[in-house]
C-alpha cells in the first residue's frame, strides 16, 4: 500500500483544501468512466480514491499520521462495483447517442452500412428475461392451478401453472420481462416452480406413492378402506393376508400429464393396535397356526 | 429491475434529486406496471453523476453536458470496435 499522501502528491502538512484540490484534479484526469478505454486507470482511480477517504477524514487522518492504522486500514469496498463504462459498452440502452457519427452512416460504403445495420440492431433489440421464483403446493403442482406473483418492482403477473409441473421447472411467459429499451419486442419472464412437499404424497415420475396405514384387523381378513388420492378419496380393496411392504395401484390416479396418466401407488403398513387389547393378547396367546408360518424363514 | 425506494437508497439520493435528473434525462429509467423500473446501468450511471457533480467539481449546466458527450464517445468506441471487427473478419475483437 502506498502513502497516501504520496498517491494523492501532497506535502504531509497539506490542508483539508489542499487535499481535496489534489483529488479532484487526480479524480478527473484517472475516473475510470472517463478513461473507459484505459485498464489501468481503475487500479489507479481506486488507489486515489482510497487515499482521499483516508486523508479527508480528520480522525481517520490523525490516526494515520500517529501509525495506529496503516493505509490499508482505512480503504473502504470501492464506491462503484463496476463502472458506468462496463455497461456502456453494450448497445442497446436509451443511452444510446449517434449524434457523434451520424454524418458516417450517410454513405453508400461498407462503413455506412455496417453502421446502419448496428443501428437497426439495437432499435429491434428484446427487452431482458426476468427471473421469478414461485413456490406451489404439491397439490396444485399435480392438478395445475392459476397463481398471481406480486412483483417485487410493483404489478402483479397471473401464471397458469399447468397439470404436472415439475419440481425446479421453469415456465417460459412470453412478453412478461422487461420492456425493450428500443422498439423491439419485450423480453420474457422465467419462472422457476419449487413444489413444496405434502404432509403424505410423493412423487416419482408420473406416479404417486403413498404409504397407508391399515389395522391388523384390515391386513388380516381383507377390507375396504377409503384412501386419499390427489383429486379425492377413492374406496380401495385391501386383499385378505396384506403385508406391510405389500404394494397397490390405484390406475390413473397418478400425474396427468400431455395425454397421459400415471398410477398412485399405495404401500401398505400394517399398524399394530396402540392401547392394550387383552381380548387380542389372549387369542394370539392360544393361537396355534395351521400352516408353517414363519415370518423368518427366508433368513 | 431495481423499484424506485431501492434505487434511491442504493444511489444514496434523495426524491427531489431524482426528480431532477429524470427532467433533465440524465437517467432515463424504463416503466413496469406504471412504475419506474432502473437497472443496474441506471445505478452505475447515478453513481458517475454523483462521482461527477461531488468528487470532481462538475456544477449543474456541465453536468448535461459531460454526459451527453460521454455517451456520444462510447457509441463512438461501440461503432469503432463493430468496424475493427469487421475488418479483422468477422472475428470478435479483443478488448480494446
Amino acid at each position: 500500500m502506498k502513502d497516501p499522501y504520496e498517491t494523492l502528491g501532497i506535502a504531509r502538512t497539506a490542508s483539508a483544501d489542499e487535499i481535496r484540490t489534489a483529488y479532484r484534479k487526480l479524480a478527473k484526469k484517472l475516473h475510470p468512466d472517463l478513461n473507459p478505454g484505459d485498464k489501468q486507470s481503475e487500479e489507479r482511480f481506486k488507489e486515489v480514491a482510497a487515499a482521499n477517504d483516508l486523508l479527508s477524514d480528520a480522525e481517520k487522518r490523525r490516526r494515520f499520521d500517529a501509525g495506529e492504522i496503516d493505509a490499508s486500514g482505512a480503504e473502504k469496498a470501492p464506491p462503484n462495483a463496476r463502472y458506468y463504462r462496463d455497461y456502456a459498452a453494450e448497445g442497446g440502452h436509451p443511452y444510446d447517442s449517434q449524434s457523434a457519427y451520424g454524418d458516417f452512416a450517410q454513405g453508400d460504403d461498407l462503413f455506412a452500412e455496417l453502421l446502419r445495420r448496428r443501428a437497426e440492431q439495437t432499435r429491434r433489440r428484446p427487452g431482458a428475461d426476468l427471473y421469478y421464483e414461485l413456490p406451489v403446493d404439491f397439490l396444485d403442482a399435480v392438478n395445475g392451478a392459476t397463481k398471481t406473483i406480486t412483483l417485487p418492482q410493483g404489478g402483479t403477473l397471473d401464471v397458469t401453472i399447468p397439470a404436472g409441473v415439475e419440481d425446479g421447472q421453469t415456465l417460459r411467459l412470453r412478453g412478461k420481462g422487461a420492456p425493450s429499451p428500443g422498439e423491439g419486442p419485450p423480453g420474457d419472464a422465467l419462472v422457476q416452480i419449487a413444489v413444496k412437499p405434502h404432509r403424505y404424497f410423493t412423487r416419482e415420475g408420473d406416479d404417486i406413492l403413498l404409504d397407508l396405514p391399515i389395522s391388523v384387523k384390515e391386513a388380516a381378513l381383507g377390507a375396504e378402506v377409503r384412501t386419499p388420492t390427489t383429486t379425492g378419496s377413492v374406496m380401495l380393496k385391501i386383499p385378505k393376508r396384506s403385508n406391510t411392504g405389500d404394494m397397490l395401484r390405484l390406475r390413473a390416479k397418478g400425474v396427468k400429464t400431455r395425454g397421459r396418466a400415471g398410477d398412485e401407488l399405495v404401500r401398505l403398513k400394517v399398524m399394530m393396535p396402540t392401547e392394550a387389547e387383552p381380548e387380542l393378547d389372549a387369542f394370539l396367546a392360544d393361537w396355534k397356526p395351521a400352516g408353517a408360518y414363519d415370518p423368518r424363514k427366508e433368513m | 429491475m431495481i423499484n424506485e425506494r431501492e434505487f434511491l437508497q442504493r444511489a444514496r439520493l434523495d426524491r427531489p434529486t431524482l426528480t431532477v435528473w429524470l427532467e433533465e434525462e440524465w437517467l432515463i429509467p424504463g416503466h413496469f406496471a406504471d412504475e419506474l423500473s432502473f437497472t443496474d446501468m441506471d445505478l452505475a450511471r447515478a453513481n458517475l453523476i454523483r462521482d461527477l457533480r461531488d468528487n470532481m467539481g462538475v456544477n449543474h449546466e456541465g453536468l448535461g453536458v459531460v454526459l451527453h458527450l460521454l455517451d456520444q464517445m462510447h457509441s463512438l468506441r461501440r461503432a469503432l470496435a463493430a468496424a475493427l471487427e469487421d475488418a479483422r473478419g468477422g472475428r470478435s475483437s479483443p478488448d480494446l
